[in-house]
């Protein structure tokens, strides 16, 4: 085992991985931008490198300045978290050239998965069915036109190196193809250095299905089952769950042999996730795309299945055989997450970085909490602005929805504005409690939001309470204002100010410091 | 003391007498009794009638600037107006902000800027194109009309409040 890693990322996934190298007692390395010099991830490491500065390309897609940090911590394998590095190819091998471990997959699956075309090709060599689409990139306009005239609207434009929705655009009509495909490939190049991009025909109403695999040296190959990412804004995860509603064992297993045959054609080693779009008419499935690391939903199926995924990555990466076998997996009850971003859900979900002035993260039964942050930590324009992910397991789904609505009413954030809001008024929506779910529902949810404005949630009663709850609000806002105003006033004396209420006050003062005295004498 | 309180389109008047643990409040005429807990100059501790109200209080208190009040997951954006300070400064409506003003909502870069000046607009037809955290934001004109300035240049950094473009 190894007795040193280095954790080349940041934020909630860098605090999760140094908890899982606490769990082995293996000593936890931090790498930071100089606008993370005191994050989180920095105070729970071991020892912490300084990779650069604030901007992701000079620091944490700095492949030089991360190796020399692993050299001189003397590290023996590096983790790369998800997004940055983690799925490129060039830093896995720089990573093997100076004789250390990368924890993935070989750089060879990397870059078979890591265009989408190319994973296209190899989906379809595995005998693994795909949706209609381009299997290369697109040349340029004119092609994009002629493909989707082919296909029919709506089609998807995505980004080739693409991932978390950068760089796609769903494109209803040839009158929005031209801007849409020079918002992808320029998206797409600001965000993966290459600006090629395919079309794909869109499914209809379809569910984001994906299947948890994992793989060992030894050759053993098992599927930890599916989650369910239907549940998008942006083509960005908000929401996933474990199982999927869709609950059909067959189904699983039947998409689980789909995505371990992919896996196996390119001779895969650790953690991966196969997604799939699940079309709720025909139920038919779909490979989309292979993603080579660990997934930012991970904790949901840890919680249904038991199996800690951080742990076993690092188990496999040190030539350990998987520790379950397929028959073993056990599916208990039902996981939800809800990713928590820095974002203002009332203003199309803009970025709202900003200091945290106060957090209060809840806990109790069946809740668990993955954050990058604590109160006084400054969410940065630099890096995504996720900031948490709040898990609640439960014996049924309905059971983890009342406690995932109990623990997002407990949570609270100050100083940003973030989604919690958004997710309070989910988990009270019809259509989620009945788990109608496909990449729609944000939007559909949004329509029925501007239509029928949902009550706001209220601990009890109706109009009375919201106009009760307005009252205190008033309250509290005009109490803070008089008490900032006589704070003011003993800090430096207003002219305004009577003698006799100052020489009132003074006395007032006083009293209470001579009731306090006589209090703890 | 009494105050003017408005929370969108509503106003309100209430007088308050603060007497440390214990508040009196009157909005227009529903009287109120609370026992307060000041919870670290951040929010308050209100009980009434045994009834429990957590409520937090952010931003920079001054007459007339909205601050946001959180009473247990609910944010109520209110503004306090002090009659005593209103001489002479009649113009404290903070929400007079000119609609034709195209303003940065948050840092970032300039990608992209997809009209001329001079050009002939439809309300909600993008501007430009501004990078943060990772994400592409086209900025949409907030109403139809004629650009009459571009105030940045691709690549420009732009600063939160910044004008960008102006729409008439």
């Amino acid at each position: 085992m190894f007795r040193k890693i280095l954790i080349a990322n940041r934020g909630e996934i860098a605090v999760r991985i140094i908890r899982a190298c606490r769990d082995l007692r293996i000593s936890a390395v931090a790498v930071f931008s100089e606008a993370d010099a005191a994050a989180l991830h920095v105070r729970l490491a071991d020892e912490a490198y300084s990779i650069g500065p604030a901007s992701s390309t000079q620091s944490y897609l700095n492949i030089e300045s991360i190796m020399a940090a692993a050299e001189r911590s003397g590290a023996e394998a590096i983790h790369p978290g998800y997004g940055f590095l983690a799925e490129n190819a060039e830093f896995a091998r720089a990573v093997e050239e100076a004789g250390l471990i990368f924890i993935g997959p070989p750089p060879e699956a990397m870059e078979v998965m890591g265009s989408k075309t190319s994973a296209r090709r190899a989906a379809i060599e595995a005998g693994v069915p795909v949706v209609p689409g381009t299997t290369e990139p697109l040349r340029d306009y004119e092609e994009a036109r002629e493909t989707a005239i082919r296909f029919g609207y709506p089609v998807m434009l995505k980004a080739a190196a693409g991932g978390g929705g950068k760089g796609m655009r769903q494109v209803e009509s040839e009158a929005e193809l031209r801007s849409a495909f020079d918002a992808a490939k320029s998206e797409a190049a600001s965000a993966f250095g290459s600006s090629d991009v395919y079309l794909e025909k869109v499914v209809d109403r379809p569910r984001h299905i994906e299947i948890q695999i994992f793989a060992d040296m030894q050759g053993n190959f098992v599927h930890l089952g599916e989650r369910e990412c239907s549940i998008q804004r942006r083509h960005q995860k908000v929401i996933e769950e474990c199982p999927s509603p869709v609950n059909e064992p067959y189904l699983r297993e039947r998409m689980g042999e789909a995505a371990i045959k992919i896996a196996r054609a390119v001779d895969y080693v650790g953690a991966g996730t196969v997604e799939f779009l699940f079309s709720d008419t025909s139920r038919e499935f779909y490979f989309l795309e292979m993603n080579t690391r660990l997934q930012v939903e991970h904790p949901v199926t840890e919680l249904v299945t038991g199996i800690d995924l951080v742990r076993e990555q690092i188990n496999v990466a040190a030539g350990t055989s998987l520790s379950f076998r397929q028959e073993k997996v056990r599916w208990r009850g039902h996981a939800i997450e809800c990713r928590v971003y820095a974002e203002d859900p009332e203003s199309n979900f803009f970025p709202s970085p900003g200091r945290i002035t106060f957090l209060r993260v809840p806990s109790g039964p069946g809740i668990r909490d993955d954050s990058g942050v604590v109160e006084g930590a400054e969410v940065s324009i630099y890096y995504d602005p996720m900031i948490s992910k709040l898990a609640a397991w439960g014996r049924t789904r309905a059971a983890a929805i009342d406690r995932m609505r109990r623990a997002l009413d407990e949570y609270a954030i100050g100083g940003i504005k973030t989604t919690l809001s958004f997710f309070r008024e989910i988990v009270r929506d019809e259509e989620f409690i009945a788990a109608r779910l496909d990449t729609g529902f944000i939007s559909r949810f949004n329509q029925r939001r501007k239509e029928r404005p949902l009550e706001r949630p209220h601990p009890a009663g109706g109009s009375q309470a919201a106009s009760l709850h307005q009252d205190i609000a008033t309250i509290a806002a005009a109490l803070s204002y008089v008490r900032s105003q006589s704070r003011r006033s003993t800090n430096h004396v207003p002219h305004e100010e009577s003698k006799w209420k100052m020489a009132g006050r003074v006395a007032g003062l006083n009293r209470t410091a001579l009731k306090r005295s006589s209090e703890h004498p | 003391m009494k105050l003017r309180a408005s929370i969108g389109d509503h106003q309100t008047d209430i007088q308050i007498l603060d007497q440390a643990s214990l508040l009196n409040a009157d909005i227009d005429g529903r009287r109120y009794e609370l026992k307060v807990l000041e919870l670290d100059g951040r929010g308050y501790l209100f009980i009434s009638d045994g009834r429990v109200f957590d409520c937090r209080v952010e931003g920079q208190l001054e007459s007339g600037r909205t601050i946001d009040v959180i009473v247990g997951t609910e944010p109520y954006a209110i503004a306090i107006t002090d009659p005593k300070r209103l001489r002479g400064s009649k113009a404290v409506d903070t929400r007079t902000i000119e609609a034709a003003h195209l303003v940065a909502p948050m840092p970032g870069k300039v990608v992209r800027i997809l009209v001329e000046v001079g050009e002939q607009i439809d309300a909600g037809s993008g501007i430009m194109v501004v990078e943060a955290m990772k994400m592409q934001n086209e900025m949409k004109s907030p109403k139809a009309g004629v650009v009459a300035a571009l105030n940045v240049q691709v690549g420009a950094t732009v600063n939160r409040g910044e004008v960008l473009a102006v729409v008439e």
